[in-house]
């Protein structure tokens, strides 16, 4: 029997070193992401998150172990246009991504390096801006946009590649409340449109809208499950370097008094919904 | 105690004209205590930033006034003066880190200001140790070289090593993890313990600052919309959400509990949040 691994991303026994001698950035990672789920991916500054967002589409080749990209294995210099195509890739600081004078002539720049039609380009763009919303700001410069708007043009930019997957390392760190929900919204539109989306993030609230959880720290997996099976208990998140759920902490102290919470509860209504059941 | 600073109906306006109108401010009024932490939070582009900068100095009120205890800050007379009790802590630590170690970065404001020999460099260690950087170890490194949270907090001696009465930080906890975060929390609250001084802290992320500050100014299109402790917060009818943000998931139960009828103790304590549910669902157990 063969698996088709096309529609996954999988990482095998993969280290990364970013200079000969030193602690090693990423220790014997093996996951596996699929299309059409939601990862979060935790942990404190340093620990790897981004040195493994950069893996998954070849940005930085293993230094040992090998990531299957769709099937492609990142190592080989001959898939890395193919490879771009398929995990599109957003970043904390918008600014640092920004190439057009229009937003529309910005959310083409990706589609136009993959050599397409310019009819499927056009199509291609147009969709990106109506799934992201910003269809009104076509015509506007990238730059004068609010930090919120630039990000949505850069999610709209990667969008447009119509990859499989969508890494977003830290994309929303920067942006308000508002413009993170926005973000966030789109995201989900995006998986059940059958997208994977492997979101680097601090914010644990963030993490609890994932179907899975990956906590890496000193550059290893630490924890890897559901959002119930990762965040529940506030010692190990911390213990993690995180800042543990308000909500696990409560249930926590609930629980010794005498009243269990369940593991799934992590968000404020749920735990009123707790509270009156 | 009198008040530290106040601004009195204090309008901005840039300029230049093409430069984001929303930064601007209009009609703010706001006085800080000593020995205080204020937080004054709104979304991108709600005139937090300027705001800040019109508390240092940095910038002039296009009308209204800035003062300091009883004295106006106008002109360079007041305003030299002025800007030695007031510190400001940049967004970016690499728009004020400048010198080729950690130690002369440090050591530059407090030299500026007439500083020698052992009262430097007692004034540099000490900064140093308040912000929990080891001299020994960093003291020669070049800041650049230093790691986020790192370069945060020499920035930060820096601007301790002038012993501002009030500090004023712009958005001094993004980029920081969950330890990073608590060390530059009680790095705060040592000095505002040991100096007495007040401390403004600008952010769009109340959950950065929730149990840190003693009041919020919420800030929106560049008005002060709203003013209050962190038990108004929760127990008032303000719309955080329609300014841009949200409570952190502390305020957010606290406010559901209260709005349940459910008192509740020290909000910022997650054991009295859940003494107070567990009194509840025992009442409630029979039902």
């Amino acid at each position: 029997m063969t698996d088709d691994h096309s529609a996954e991303i999988s990482t095998e026994d993969l280290s990364y070193t970013y200079d000969t001698g030193r602690q090693p950035a990423l220790t014997e990672v093996s996951l596996q992401f699929e299309r059409g789920k939601m990862y979060a991916l935790l942990g404190r500054n340093g620990s790897g998150k981004s040195t493994l967002a950069r893996c998954l589409n070849g940005l930085l080749v293993p230094s040992s172990g090998r990531v299957l990209s769709c099937g492609l294995d990142t190592a080989d210099p001959l898939n890395a246009l193919a490879i771009a195509g398929k995990v599109a890739m957003v970043f904390q600081n918008p600014d640092t991504q920004m190439v057009g004078a229009t937003v529309e002539e910005e959310v083409a720049f990706g589609p136009e390096n993959l050599g397409l039609e310019p009819s499927e380009i056009l199509r291609r763009v147009d969709r990106a801006l109506d799934l992201a919303g910003i269809t009104g700001l076509a015509l506007r410069q990238p730059l004068r946009l609010s930090q919120g708007q630039k990000q949505l043009v850069a999610i709209a930019g990667a969008i447009a590649m119509e990859p499989d997957f969508l890494v977003s390392d830290e994309s929303t760190s920067m942006l308000d409340y508002t413009a993170r929900l926005r973000v966030l919204d789109l995201f989900e539109r995006l998986r059940r449109g059958g997208m994977g989306i492997v979101h680097v993030t601090h914010f644990l609230e963030e993490a609890t809208l994932a179907d899975k959880v990956v906590v890496l720290d000193a550059g290893r997996v630490e924890a890897a499950g559901t959002p119930a099976e990762t965040l529940g208990d506030p010692g190990r998140v911390r213990a993690l370097g995180l800042d543990p759920l308000a909500v696990r902490v409560v249930a926590y102290e609930l629980g010794r008094l005498g009243h269990a919470v369940p593991d799934d509860v992590l968000s404020v209504k749920e735990l009123m919904s707790w509270l009156y059941a | 105690m009198a008040l530290r600073l106040r601004l009195e109906d204090v309008t901005f306006s840039y300029p230049l004209p093409g430069k984001d109108e929303a930064a601007a401010l209009e009609g703010v009024t706001l006085s800080v205590e000593p020995n205080s932490v204020l937080c004054l939070a709104g979304a991108n582009g709600s005139g937090k930033s300027t705001l800040a900068q019109v508390c240092t100095g940095l910038l002039a009120p296009t009308s209204g006034a800035l003062y300091y205890g009883e004295e106006r800050i106008e002109g360079r007379g007041t305003l030299r003066e002025f800007r030695r009790k007031v510190g400001l802590l940049f967004q970016n630590p690499e728009d004020q880190l400048f010198a080729d170690t950690v130690e002369k970065d440090i050591a530059f404001g407090p030299r500026n200001h007439g500083l020698k020999g052992d009262e430097l460099s007692r004034r540099v260690s000490e900064s140093a140790q308040l912000v929990g950087l080891s001299l020994e170890k960093l003291g020669a490194r070049s800041p650049f070289s230093l790691s986020e949270g790192e370069k945060r907090r020499a920035a930060l001696a820096g601007v301790l090593a002038l012993d501002p009465e009030v500090l004023v930080l712009d958005e001094p906890f993004i980029g920081l993890d969950y330890e990073g975060r608590h060390s530059l929390e009680s790095s705060l609250e040592r000095y505002r313990d040991e100096r007495g001084a007040s401390i403004v802290i600008v952010t769009h992320e109340l959950s950065h600052v929730w149990s840190l500050a003693t009041a919020f100014g919420l800030i929106s299109e560049g008005r002060l919309v709203r003013f209050e402790t962190r038990e108004q917060l929760l127990s008032g009818d303000t719309d955080i959400g329609a300014l841009g943000m949200h409570l952190p998931q502390w305020g957010a139960l606290a406010r559901e509990l209260l709005r349940a009828g459910i008192s509740i103790g020290d909000p910022t304590d997650p054991r009295a949040l859940a003494g107070a549910m567990a009194e509840r669902r025992g009442a409630g157990g029979g039902a």
